[in-house]
């Protein structure tokens, strides 16, 4: 049989390919009914969120940090609560990573404030001596782009009822809801609301008056995200 | 012996210390860690296997020599041998073949493993044993138990010898500074740190006794550096007359109603570390994953350091 | 008639060697920035501050993947796609126009992407997915250049003389086939500019911008039964082909077993992709699929020992030759780390070494032996060969192969010790607890101790770029070498001293 397929490319083709597939089918689809649930608590991104969620992916921090907690007391005690799949409902792309260089931060809005985040992405090794995470000067700078933000949130609203402007249950019982503007100059407007939350925490005066002028810096963003990672 | 066996077990020799080292450089070894120790298993059943079998076949090169019947075709001058399939590779492939097979109907299954499960009698059995452990602590274990947990979880913030960093976070060798007790006398404060929401009251709200009127901004001054020196120094009678009242007139603070701001107590750390807590510096989060053992060892770590 | 030598077409090869010599240069020069940026930070901003955010590790890292594995590896495939197939296949490109100018095109529309690639990604523009980074437009330019991969072979294949494929091109196909699949699968994205708001506004923010079809674990467990066999059929299958052909031809061996080599074809194509799991051990991917992905991993030893035991026992009796040729060397010494890197693999695949391995530099140790030891000098010992067939003239210098080989050689060395002992360290140190049942260290602890190992790595790295320069001296040199005769190219390549 081999010798035969060896003479008829075609029919060899034929058999590499189902080979190769028929691992797909059986790994991959069974979990996709499943896995994309949310659990209660999980709330999508807001504007501002999402537009530091591109900044840590404009910038890779996933090549360094990931986001998932094995279920390890070493771990758990490091990071907190293992992860669940329902948590990452609203992730996309994922960013669980493959290389811990720094330290998991699937938590980290849990045991990290906005000002040490401020501190910390200046100068890292200011910080916490010996680290050797680059300084993300230029963020202070950069300004971020809630536009492109804003895009993504009605795309995967329209194509995935990713549920913004609707209620969504909480640990405590309570409902939240994760406003999205109706245009972009409302979308704006509600990232300055919260990215004025934000700069008030901060030291850094160009951020500061970037924000009282309606301008967002990228690490006002990017710091929403980081509080947001719970 | 042949110079390359030589090589190989001096080769594998190397590696199994260079192993060695990063089990030691872990400190505390393999710990009877099952994962450790299957991890370094595994990496010495690497090196072993990879090393002995490609020996093996290059003492074939050496000595052996090339035979058996040719294939009819060529490929660009390539010929091809009609051999049979070494023996212990077809043996090994087949038995794993099976192994694979036997495992996933009946092995895995059968041994309902889960993740999730074997966590929870890990986390279980480390409970268990360090609950036992911590009933015993006190005193300067307890301190060196703190020292522990500070190291570990606040000194990213802190800074390895508690000073704060050059002002980024709060500096722990002393109770509070002059900044931290002006703001809070200026704009008052609620940061739970009576373990319940108590706040204190802001500049409008203070009245010096002494004076029967509102505490001045000289006066704050004056106050803030009383306090922030230790409760010695100027300002004492300011102390007396505005804060003493709820404080306690040594400042050690008084049950359910004003905390110690002379210096700080187990509990005062404790219900930080329970509520966070947000002022001049800057904003200390939370820290719910710490049992209650940990909280009152660092507590007591972080009041030894200011006595 | 059937003996006289058929005129192959290199002329496609040639570009592609160019490109594989010059993006390996690239990728493995970041790589080794990349090295010493973790072990001497201050070098994130050795061009100044101000371009730092183009010079930083983070921003760095997906070029060094990407030169290395779509410049570098990729480029290395099909030069030697277009040198091999034409062989074994027993046709010329010059027998057919059409194909002469697919590969033409081939070879032009994959300059386009690579350098729209390098832009991107220096912008910051990605999608954070590893080996997967591109955004939609260049997903689609990437899928027309496989396409017209795709046509070249079959389209040889269509007008070969030879009846029977070789080993060779069973790989080869599976090669095309395999990334055609997974790469369709996994850059399943949904512009955002297709979205209409309220206010009627649309084509908002960036017109490049995505997003993943797949959300969460569901994104992960796409991303990594894409990222397990992108390795499986960019880094295993074609240099598996490779190594098929250039073994035997260079030293003049028949293949040791046909059935050896049809055994382990099948069982790969069968086997590896079940393995992908065992990326996401311990994740919140079900149990079951990790379990699959552990038992695959641990047989796949198999079919991927058969390969490099096959080659190691063509050369059976031949020491003579392993001991006098460079090239032969640097062949069999790719088949041992072949072979130690899917043994480490599997083991490392094993749920409770992952626990340790997983997210260390174990893992970094284990990609390098099978790159820099398997993947880079296959590719090397190809073009080397290539080269003198190609140019018609002798390989400039073999003392310089000859260091090359050792300076090399105790780069890759360097490289996967430090990075053992880095990663099984680190791994260890962030599961102790202390007497007193709390972690023993703070993270930071666990990344200062590593310094060592990092600059020792650096060193190794940087010895085997050095090696890979003297690599792209010697075949630049060989075109202006002694020119040769077509009989002193049957077997052992001719070069000089
Ligand atoms: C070269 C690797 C590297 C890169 C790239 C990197 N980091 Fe880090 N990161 C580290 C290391 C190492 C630490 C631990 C030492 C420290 O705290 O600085 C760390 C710590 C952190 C922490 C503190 C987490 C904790 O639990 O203490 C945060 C938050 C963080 N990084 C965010 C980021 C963000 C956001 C980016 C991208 C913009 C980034 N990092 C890029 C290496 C890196
Ligand atoms: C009405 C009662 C009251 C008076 C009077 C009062 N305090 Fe307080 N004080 C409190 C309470 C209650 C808290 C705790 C608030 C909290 O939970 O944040 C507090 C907190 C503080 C703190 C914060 C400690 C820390 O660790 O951040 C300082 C400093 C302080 N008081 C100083 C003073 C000084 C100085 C005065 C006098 C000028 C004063 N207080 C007068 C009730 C009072
Ligand atoms: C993310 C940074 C961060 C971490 C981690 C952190 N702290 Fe703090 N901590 C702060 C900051 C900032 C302040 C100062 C708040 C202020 O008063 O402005 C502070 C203040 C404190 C205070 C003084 C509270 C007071 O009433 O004055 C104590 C006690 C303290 N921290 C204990 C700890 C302990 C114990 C840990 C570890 C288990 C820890 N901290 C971890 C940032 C941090
Ligand atoms: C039998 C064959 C192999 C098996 C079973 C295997 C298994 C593994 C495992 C378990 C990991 C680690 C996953 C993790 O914990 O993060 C890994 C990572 C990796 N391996 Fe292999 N490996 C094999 C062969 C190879 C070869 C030959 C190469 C390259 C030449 C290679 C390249 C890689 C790469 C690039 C990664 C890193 C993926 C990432 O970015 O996380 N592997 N492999
Ligand atoms: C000069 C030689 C090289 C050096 C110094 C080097 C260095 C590096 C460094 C520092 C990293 C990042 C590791 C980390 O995350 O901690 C890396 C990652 C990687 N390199 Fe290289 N590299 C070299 C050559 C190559 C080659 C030739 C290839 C492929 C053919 C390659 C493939 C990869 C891959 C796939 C990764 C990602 C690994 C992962 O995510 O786990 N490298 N390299
Ligand atoms: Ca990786
Ligand atoms: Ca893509
Ligand atoms: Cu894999």
């Amino acid at each position: 049989m081999f010798h035969w397929l060896e003479k008829h490319p075609f029919f060899f083709a034929v058999g590499i390919f189902v080979t190769i597939a028929f691992a797909g089918l059986v790994e991959i689809l069974p979990n996709f009914a499943q896995a994309s649930r949310p659990v209660i608590g999980t709330a999508p991104y807001s504007t501002l969120e999402l537009a530091g969620r591109h900044v840590y992916i404009k910038n890779s921090c996933n090549a360094c940090h990931s986001q998932l907690v094995r279920p390890f007391k070493s771990e758990t005690d490091r990071y907190g609560h293992y992860s669940l799949s329902g948590e990452y409902a609203y992730d996309r792309p994922f960013l669980w990573g493959s290389k811990r260089t720094g330290p998991d931060l699937m938590r980290v809005g849990n045991y990290r404030t906005t000002d040490w985040h401020e501190n910390h992405m200046k100068s890292p090794s200011g910080v916490v001596p010996g680290s050797i995470m680059p300084a993300y000067t230029w963020m202070f700078k950069n300004k971020a782009d809630i536009n492109t933000a804003y895009a993504e949130q009605l795309t995967v609203s329209q194509f995935f009822s990713t549920p913004y402007n609707k209620p969504v249950p909480m640990k405590d019982g309570s409902t939240k809801i994760v406003k999205m503007g109706a245009s972009t100059a409302e979308a704006n407007a509600l990232a300055l609301a919260e990215a004025k939350v934000i700069a008030a925490d901060m030291k850094d005066q160009d951020v500061k008056d970037a924000v009282a002028n309606g301008q967002i810096p990228e690490i006002v963003a990017l710091i929403a995200y980081m509080n947001s990672l719970k | 012996m042949n110079k390359l066996y030589l090589g190989g077990i001096i080769f594998t020799a190397l590696m199994l210390l260079f192993t060695y080292m990063s089990v030691s450089g872990s400190e505390g070894g393999l710990h009877g860690d099952i994962v450790n120790m299957l991890a370094v298993a595994g990496a010495v059943a690497l090196i072993i296997i990879t090393v002995f079998v490609v020996i093996k076949y290059v003492r074939q090169m050496q000595t052996d020599t090339a035979d058996g019947q040719l294939a009819d075709e060529k490929w660009d001058g390539i010929g091809e041998y009609l051999n049979e399939l070494p023996m212990g590779w077809a043996i090994m492939f087949f038995l794993l073949i099976v192994w694979g097979m036997w495992y996933f109907t009946v092995g895995y299954p059968l041994n309902a493993y889960s993740q999730i499960g074997e966590y929870n009698e890990d986390t279980a059995a480390h409970n268990t044993k360090f609950e036992a452990e911590y009933a015993s602590i006190t005193g300067d274990r307890l301190v060196e138990m703190g020292e522990s947990v500070f190291l570990a979880e606040c000194k990213v913030c802190h800074g390895i010898n508690a000073d704060g960093i050059e002002g980024k976070a709060a500096n722990l060798n002393k109770r509070i500074e002059a900044k931290s007790v002006k703001l809070v006398i200026a704009n008052g404060s609620n940061n739970k740190l009576l373990g319940v929401e108590m706040p204190m009251p802001d500049r409008n709200g203070l009245f010096n006794a002494n004076t029967s009127a509102l505490i001045s901004d000289a006066e704050i001054d004056t106050v803030a550096s009383f306090v922030a020196n230790g409760m010695t120094g100027a300002g004492a009678d300011v102390f007396a007359g505005v804060c003493a009242s709820c404080h306690g007139s040594d400042g050690k603070g008084v049950d359910s109603v004003a905390p110690n701001i002379a210096s700080f107590t187990p509990a005062l750390v404790a219900n930080v570390l329970a509520h966070g807590k947000k002022g001049a510096i800057g904003e200390m989060p939370k820290f719910d994953r710490l049992n209650a053992k940990q909280k009152e060892a660092v507590g007591a770590y972080i009041t030894n350091l200011s006595k | 008639m059937e003996n006289r030598p058929l005129e192959y077409d290199y002329t496609v090869a040639k570009m592609f060697m160019f490109t594989t010599i010059a993006l390996g240069i690239v990728g493995m020069l970041i790589g080794v920035i990349l090295a010493f940026e973790l072990a001497f930070p201050g070098v994130n901003t050795i061009l100044g501050q101000g371009l730092a955010e183009f010079t930083n590790y983070s921003r760095l890292r997906p070029l060094h993947t990407d030169a290395v594995i779509f410049g570098f590896t990729l480029s290395g495939i099909w030069a030697t796609w277009y040198y091999v197939g034409q062989r074994v296949l027993k046709v010329s490109m010059a027998e057919s126009g059409f194909l002469m100018f697919i590969g033409k095109l081939h070879f032009v529309l994959y300059m386009v992407v690579v350098v729209a690639v390098v832009a991107s990604l220096f912008l910051g523009i990605t999608t954070s997915k590893e080996y997967a980074e591109f955004e939609w437009p260049i997903d689609i330019a990437v899928v027309v250049v496989w396409v017209l991969f795709g046509v070249s072979i079959f389209g040889l294949i269509g007008i070969r003389r030879e009846k029977s494929l070789y080993i060779s091109i069973w790989y080869y196909i599976a090669t095309f086939l395999g990334i055609a699949m997974l790469y369709l699968f996994n850059n399943m994205e949904i512009p955002t500019m297709l979205a209409t708001n309220a206010a009627g506004e649309s084509g908002i923010g960036n017109w490049w911008h995505s997003v993943s079809m797949y959300a969460g674990t569901n994104d992960a467990l796409v991303e990594w039964w894409y990222g397990h066999n992108a390795v499986a059929f960019g880094f295993t299958v074609p240099i598996v082909a490779m190594i098929y052909y250039f073994l035997p031809k260079e030293s003049g061996q028949a293949i040791y077993s046909y059935k050896l080599s049809l055994l382990s074809f099948w069982g790969l194509m069968f086997v590896y992709l079940w393995a992908g799991g065992h990326h996401l051990l311990y994740s919140t991917v079900p149990d079951w699929m990790q379990t699959m992905g552990s038992i695959f991993s641990v047989i796949l030893i198999l079919p991927s020992w058969g390969s490099a035991i096959n080659m190691l026992l063509t050369m059976k009796g031949e020491w003579q030759q392993v001991a006098a040729s460079p090239l032969i060397k640097f062949m069999v010494l790719g088949s041992t780390f072949y072979m130690f890197s899917t043994l480490e693999g599997p083991i490392q695949a094993i749920k409770s070494v992952n626990a340790i391995a997983h997210f260390t530099d174990w893992i970094v140790g284990h990609v390098h032996d099978g790159t820099l030891g398997w993947v880079g000098f296959m590719i090397m010992a190809a073009l080397y060969h290539m080269a003198p067939r190609v140019f018609k003239r002798e390989i400039y210098s073999k003392s310089l192969m000859v260091s090359q080989f050792w300076i090399q050689t105790l780069g890759v060395v360097l490289y996967f010790t430090s990075m053992w002992i880095a990663g099984i360290t680190q791994g260890m140190m962030w599961r102790a607890h202390d007497e007193f049942g709390n972690l023993a260290y703070s993270f930071i602890d666990t990344v200062t101790v590593l310094h060592p190992y990092y600059a020792i790595r650096g060193v190794g790295g940087l010895l085997y770029l050095v090696g890979f320069l003297m690599f792209a001296y010697n075949i630049y040199k060989t075109m202006s070498a002694r020119p040769v005769e077509e009989s002193e190219l049957q077997n052992a390549s001719p070069m000089g001293a």
